[in-house]
């Protein structure tokens, strides 16, 4: 017990001494947001002494783009639940790692959304009179207390499944079912929860009519699942550009770089037995004609290292792979002049594939162990390899334990977000139509945030943006070119910014005007309201960006109770 | 980066060195960053103190507690308004239901009742805050899209207008109770709906839920001229607030718990307000809601069935 204790505690540790490291375009994105965060905090300190009167609300409006972007961001926590579904329920293989990184995103953005209360209240200091035991709650009449079980609850159900995988993952374990499939389930409905009772939150109450539309609900889970996978897209590929050069921490185990020269290869012409010894090693190769294998033969050599020769230097571009037939090639990543192991192959496994195949640099530098022999084997004649189906997943599941982001996947998001924007535009139409061919009293909202009210109209630009982009983000989403990623890409930010407006400052600002006497005050947000806003968003950022470096080398095996010790052997 | 500069002083020639003198450099400039950053908390207009801080909710004090919190907002006062209050927790009476019944016949859209509960509830100045609302409405109509709020002719009443004060309509079944998260805000016997200004987090979902516009907010810390401070207080009417909380009409608790009537009623020139129990039938209001053929509680169709009536003398 007292041992499982500690290995945890030196787990998080280790976590938590990778979490500042990287290079320098990593540590000035930190400090980026670390400035953006204390821009922030110092507005929200100046709140704190001076009253909400430094920002934009007044009892007209008084709720502002504080709540405006909690309730969008409650959306993005919900989506996350976008991605568990296909793999929990339909088993589609294709975003299983990929899930951590949308509860990790759902874990950043409900941080954000209680930081984004928390600086809408006016007495924070009273806070506690909302924790349930010690406080009054109000449950279950009010919907806000609701949302403190709900989203608290969210959190800590996301905290548990991240928390649990990933630690499975660092000690080389399968994760037990039952530790977290019921949770993932459980998560499941709560994700849907959290976003209905937001919505809720606006349309129970009857005196704002609105918000007081039971169309509300449906079309804040459409939004959700829109805006949020269409994050998730984008934040993958930024994930996938940016893991391929993450370094890892230099802590025990590492020494000085001191990578020697390459050494010219002793080597010499591959023979088909040469290939017949692969077949034993790597049963898939058996997979692979005889045509194909006079086709390549040619190009292939077979390479004779001795203990202490150089196959790979990181940074390098070449693009031959290799596969190790005896011998072993242990890996090292160089980071701030120290070199640590972060894992060696032995016979029948490739070495070198993933940058050949992709065209980048080399990652890590490999050197072999003992005496190594290996055969080389350029990346065009290992796509030819790859084009039988053996090889193929072999291939890919190596990779894939480095890390799967593959378009595909981001395709598979991109069909939930094509559906999710079809049916939130319909909904939408549904709403717009309601209010304006009744054409009752309750219209006066609706025409406020479409054409202005009384010659008010601030917030006409806003909404007519949002329907252009949402419109545009809908038709590209049907049409083949958003198959691009760059398309898609223009795709998801369309549409992250269309729902935004549409869902925050479209959705919270106009239930409040006209008042309910029939005033119109119009709201813009403040100054010091934009920093708060922007000091929060940036903390979020900076959670999942701290987030996301502890967790890539956890998922890609760099990170593991099997490396804590020097040069200890790790798998494939 | 200047690497290849700096290796030439013998102490940066260590990178570990460097490193450790680079991180301890982030370090202090990001502590001093931080430091800065917080400054503005020295300004704090209203800060927190213990006492507040720790304060039982209203219905879980003992009498002792209260009598505690009394002196304690009697200290406040007195230090900050240089006269001592006297701070009464009123309790509701029994077999009292109050009522507010205005005349639309009779109000002439002079606001004197506005600036009346002003005075009497030591609302503050600089931020404005105003628990009555007077429309000017154009005959013939309620809608109150068609409402001036903001009418300043030299006389009034104007020709073609009728004027209709809005306060807190103490609903029966208030929007606002239902939707307080920390039970800040509720319902006593007497039908008044109050708030403990001292529990409120200011969440303002209150304000949202009010179909009234009842409901006013602090965004700053309150101020009123120390000459023109009512000294006759109650805990859950008019003792001064705190910046960050709510607050609206409360029937002037501490007048009528006492058995006065609200300020604004006193004040009235025209005869147009009216206030009582209405479960006794002798009261004012309850003849006017008996005999009245016609009387509006305004926005019916919420179903919040407010104790605030409007009638027509007819």
């Amino acid at each position: 017990m007292n041992k499982g204790i500690n290995d945890y505690l030196h787990f998080l540790r280790r976590c938590a001494g990778v979490a500042l490291v990287g290079d320098w375009r990593y540590r000035a994105w930190l400090a980026l947001l670390g400035a953006f965060c204390l821009l922030g905090l110092n507005a929200y300190c100046r709140q704190l002494a001076h009253g909400l009167v430094t920002t934009g609300m007044s009892d007209e409006v008084s709720w502002g783009v504080y709540i405006a972007n909690f309730t969008f961001l409650v959306g993005v926590a919900a989506a996350a639940v976008m991605m568990v579904i296909p793999v929990y329920v339909y088993r589609n293989e294709e975003l299983h790692d990929l899930v951590i990184f949308g509860e990790l995103l759902s874990v950043a953005a409900i941080l954000m959304c209680l930081a984004f209360v928390m600086v809408d209240l006016g007495r924070p200091d009273n806070f506690w009179h909302l924790i349930p035991g010690i406080g009054q709650f109000n449950f279950p009449a009010s919907m806000l207390s609701w949302d403190v079980i709900v989203l608290n609850g969210y959190l800590v159900l996301n905290v548990w499944i991240c928390g649990y995988l990933l630690y499975s993952r660092y000690r080389g374990k399968t994760p037990t079912r039952w530790f977290y499939i019921p949770f993932v389930f459980v998560a499941i409905v709560w994700a849907i929860s959290i976003h209905t009772v937001t919505a809720f939150l606006f349309v129970g109450l009857g005196g704002r009519p609105f918000w007081n539309s039971s169309i509300v609900g449906p079309r804040f889970l459409a939004s959700a699942f829109t805006a949020g996978p269409a994050l998730i897209i984008l934040a993958l590929q930024v994930v996938r550009r940016v893991t391929a050069h993450a370094p890892l921490h230099g802590g025990e185990g590492a020494r000085k770089a001191e990578v020697g020269e390459l050494k010219p290869f002793v080597k010499r012409p591959a023979t088909l037995e040469d290939l017949e010894e692969l077949d034993r090693l790597l049963p898939e190769f058996e997979g692979v004609s005889m045509e194909m294998r006079r086709t390549i033969l040619p190009e292939l050599d077979v390479i004779d290292l001795e203990k202490g020769d150089i196959l790979l230097r990181q940074g390098d571009t070449d693009s031959d792979a290799y596969f190790v037939f005896e011998g072993r090639v242990v890996i090292e990543k160089e980071e701030a002049g120290l070199l640590r192991v972060v894992g060696s192959v032995g016979p029948g496994a490739p070495v070198g594939e993933v940058s050949a195949l992709n065209e980048t640099t080399r990652t890590a530098t490999a050197t072999a162990e003992r005496p190594t022999r290996l055969l080389r084997m350029h990346a065009d004649n290992l796509r030819k390899v790859m084009t039988c189906p053996g090889m193929n997943k072999n291939i890919h599941a190596r990779m894939a334990e480095r890390l799967r982001i593959t378009d595909r996947a981001l395709l598979t998001l991109r069909s939930i977000v094509q559906v999710s924007m079809l049916i939130n535009v319909f909904l939408l139409l549904n709403e717009v139509f309601k209010e304006f061919y009744s054409g009752t009293h309750h219209v006066a909202s609706s025409k406020y945030l479409f054409f202005g009210l009384h010659g008010h109209h601030a917030l006409v630009p806003w909404i007519w943006t949002a329907v252009v982009f949402n419109l545009v983000a809908m038709v590209l989403l049907v049409l083949p070119v958003s198959r691009s990623l760059k398309w898609l890409n223009v795709t998801c930010i369309l549409a992250i910014v269309g729902i935004w407006i549409e869902k925050g400052m479209g959705m919270v600002i106009p239930g409040f005007v006209p008042t309910p006497l029939g005033e119109v005050m119009e709201y813009t947000p403040s100054g010091s309201e934009t920093l708060i806003c922007f000091g929060i968003w940036a903390f979020g950022l900076l959670c999942y960006t701290i987030m996301l470096r502890m967790a890539v080398p956890i998922l890609q095996g760099r990170l593991s109770k099997a490396n804590e010790e020097p040069n200890a052997p790790a798998a494939g | 980066m200047s690497e290849q500069t700096e290796t030439t002083t013998p102490e940066a020639a260590d990178p570990m060195k460097r490193r450790s003198f680079l991180r301890a450099a982030t370090a202090g400039a990001g502590m001093a960053a931080l430091a800065a950053s917080l400054k503005p908390l020295l300004e704090m207009e209203d800060p927190p103190s213990m006492e507040r801080f720790l304060q039982k909710y209203y219905k879980e004090m003992t009498p002792e507690d209260m009598k505690k919190v009394l002196t304690r907002i009697e200290n406040e006062v007195e230090k900050e308004y240089g006269k001592r209050p006297h701070v009464r927790d009123l309790k509701p009476m029994d077999g009292v239901q109050f009522v507010y019944c205005l005349n639309l016949t009779r109000c002439i859209g002079c606001r004197k009742c506005v600036h009346a509960c002003v005075a009497e509830n030591n609302q503050s100045r600089s931020p404005e805050i105003q628990y009555i609302r007077v429309l000017k409405m154009p005959h013939g109509s309620l809608d109150m899209e068609k409402a001036d709020h903001d009418y300043t002719p030299d006389q009034v009443p104007e020709e073609g207008y009728f004027y209709m004060p809005v306060q807190c309509q103490q609903c029966e079944n208030p929007a606002c109770v239902k939707v307080c998260p920390v039970n800040a805000t509720w319902q006593e016997s007497d039908g008044i709906t109050v708030i403990d200004y001292d529990w409120c987090i200011g969440c303002r979902y209150c304000a949202a839920a009010c179909p009234y516009f009842a409901r006013r907010f602090n965004f700053a810390k309150p101020s009123i001229p120390k000459d023109r401070i009512n000294l006759d207080m109650a805990y859950l009417g008019n003792r001064p607030r705190r910046m960050g909380v709510m607050e609206k009409c409360h029937f002037c608790i501490q007048r009528t718990r006492a058995g006065r009537y609200p300020a604004c009623l006193e004040v009235c020139p025209a005869g147009a307000r009216k206030f009582g129990n209405v479960l006794d039938p002798e009261s004012e209001v309850a003849k006017i809601l008996a005999t009245k053929r016609v009387f509006i509680q305004l926005k019916e169709e919420l179903g919040t069935m407010p104790r605030f009536f409007y009638y027509f003398d007819v």
